[in-house]
């Protein structure tokens, strides 16, 4: 007799037991719709406002559109108004439009104090022009640059004066045989992946071709 | 469109090229450089002394049926009459324009007059209608706006929803009414006008390609290199060119039968008519630095991209919707499972909007103003050029 058989009522009762505890205690007590009654109850919701006539006014209202299309992407066809040139004559009917009722146009607002209004502004790098870079520091940046290129990186360079890292690299590009080195470097970081790894950085690159070329 | 500059054509045929022109050209043309020319061909001539003259006995088959049997064809009837086309256009023309010089290379019979006729017209009203209509477009994206309205593929496929079908071989005997063309023969089919055989092209590397300014220059009127015969698929290629030029020359045709505003008319209803997705034509590089440079230029504030709404950021399928601002102007809105590429999207559907403006549905275009009592010339809107 081996080990097996010994331990096989084991292993059984470990499972029955379970599968006894799951079904006595369900996670959530919930109720489902058994009968067709009860289900056509549970589906049956009010439309939403928008869906619904106008009945701000007493009976005899105005005729009122329905006008509720579905959510969707804006189209490219439709041009922005800051984007009209100064000739068409869509901009001067958008700009009457707004000056008659500026709650007409959405999200777009006329007065220029509720900034507000505006959705929250994202964070991410973009260019922040402060032109404090002298002549001097600029020449100090390549000197530092070309004295240490490991000590003095891009980052480094880029805190001490207070500027974007892209106008370090400009300014004071790193002399040949550092970018060689640090290129090398990435490639041997490259070789040590796996192809799971691999494969999932070629696939990024390629969803951002797709999203590039407007396919996803 | 290229400008056709007729003071030029003489100077061309005098001066030598500067590359050995090894390309083998065997169209009716053959020897000018730039096939853009009047001068009549010295081949045209030595064709046309192998026609046999009347009584004598033939000594071998035509290449193609003869003009008189185009009066009883009833294929080529339907067609005429299928096309609407004026009593002015007589059935034989119509015959001619189906034979095309792969089938017979004599150009007193084939359709290459017609064609290349045909195709100047068309580019033309093609090239001023998506000028006027999208005058912010990149000149990649108008050369294929340009080729989607009156490239070979699509030409082949308006000759194709005519009814138009092609014979077996072509041959004496065939029907007129079909359109006569062979993939095998040494005569290249194409539309080998306009634009040169370029320097580089004799060289290994034949992926060279260089800017947008020498396409425009050198290159033919879609801003392809005009390059001899090495096309991946030749034989689509062939059958392509040969089904469009069959489009060209019953343009080319009602041009010299009908006149100049019949031929408009024409071409306006049936390849204009037809409708093409520019937005999907667009590949960017950086959206977000060239969104950037296009407020710098227009004076506009710089874009700031604000998240509009978004939904399940901590599940496995979020979606984030971003609108990309310049001050409180709003100039577009993307959505996609992660926040940069979300305003990357918003920046390319900015764009998209910036180069696809249009100035309305019923744009004038320069050739309105050759009719009788039109009204004076307005200057369309026409952006100063790309951003980057």
């Amino acid at each position: 007799m081996d080990v097996r058989t010994l331990s096989r009522p084991a292993t059984q009762l470990l499972k029955s037991t379970t599968r006894q505890t799951q079904t006595l205690l369900p996670l959530t007590t919930s109720r489902g719709h058994k009968t067709t009654a009860r289900t056509k109850r549970a589906l049956k919701i009010a439309p939403h406002d928008s869906f619904l006539p106008n009945r701000s006014q007493p009976f005899p209202a105005a005729d009122h559109i329905i006008y509720n299309p579905p959510a969707s992407e804006a189209s490219p066809e439709h041009t922005p108004f800051i984007f009209l040139p100064a000739n068409d004559p869509r901009r001067e009917a958008i700009q009457r439009m707004r000056l008659s009722s500026p709650e007409a146009l959405g999200s777009v607002t006329t007065s220029p104090d509720n900034a507000d209004d505006l959705p929250p502004a994202m964070r991410y790098p973009r260019r922040r022009a402060q032109y404090n870079l002298t002549e001097d520091d600029m020449a100090e940046m390549r000197r530092l640059r070309n004295e240490d290129p490991l000590r003095w990186s891009t980052n480094a360079l880029s805190k001490k004066f207070n500027c974007s890292p892209i106008i370090v690299s400009i300014a004071a590009p790193a002399p040949a045989e550092h970018k060689k080195w640090l290129e090398e470097k990435a490639e041997r970081r490259r070789e040590r992946w796996g192809p799971i790894k691999t494969q999932a950085r070629e696939d990024r690159g390629r969803r951002a071709e797709m999203l590039y070329r407007g396919e996803i | 469109m290229k400008g056709i500059r007729p003071s030029r054509w003489g100077g061309q045929l005098l001066h030598a090229r500067s590359c050995p022109a090894t390309i083998p050209r065997k169209n009716f043309l053959a020897s000018t450089v730039r096939c853009q020319s009047t001068v009549p061909a010295p081949a045209a001539e030595d064709l046309i002394e192998q026609i046999p003259e009347e009584g004598e006995t033939l000594p071998r088959k035509l290449p193609s049926p003869l003009p008189e049997r185009a009066l009883h064809s009833a294929k080529l009837a339907a067609l005429h009459s299928r096309l609407s086309l004026s009593k002015k256009i007589p059935l034989q023309t119509l015959a001619r324009a189906l034979v095309t010089p792969s089938a017979d290379p004599n150009p007193g019979f084939n359709n290459a007059n017609l064609a290349f006729l045909g195709s100047t017209i068309i580019n033309y009203h093609v090239a001023e209608y998506i000028t006027c209509k999208w005058p912010r477009l990149p000149m990649a994206i108008h050369y294929e706006a340009l080729r989607a309205f009156s490239g070979p593929e699509s030409l082949a496929q308006i000759s194709r929803r005519w009814g138009v079908e092609a014979a077996a071989a072509p041959g004496e005997e065939v029907d007129p009414g079909l359109l006569q063309w062979a993939s095998n023969s040494s005569a290249l089919v194409g539309t080998r006008w306009g634009g040169y055989v370029r320097a580089e092209t004799d060289r290994k590397h034949s992926f060279y390609r260089r800017g947008m300014s020498s396409r425009v220059v050198l290159d033919n009127d879609f801003g392809d290199a005009v390059d001899a015969g090495s096309v991946k698929d030749a034989h689509q290629h062939h059958q392509d060119t040969s089904f469009s030029s069959f489009v060209q020359a019953v343009v080319g045709a009602i041009y010299s039968h009908s006149g100049r505003e019949a031929a408009k008319d024409f071409v306006e209803s049936h390849i204009l008519s037809r409708q093409v997705d520019l937005s999907s034509l667009f590949e960017f590089q950086l959206p977000t630095r060239e969104l950037a440079m296009l407020c710098a230029r227009e004076g506009f504030e710089p874009p700031l991209a604000r998240l509009e709404s978004e939904t399940g950021r901590h599940s496995r399928t979020p979606v984030y919707v971003v609108g990309i601002y310049s001050g409180k102007e709003k100039l577009g809105e993307g959505n996609a499972p992660s926040l940069d590429f979300a305003r990357r999207k918003a920046c390319m559907n900015a764009l998209k909007s910036w180069y696809l403006y249009s100035p309305g549905n019923k744009v004038r275009v320069p050739s309105d103003m050759m009719e009788e009592g039109a009204k004076p010339w307005k200057a369309p809107h026409i952006d100063i050029g790309e951003v980057i």
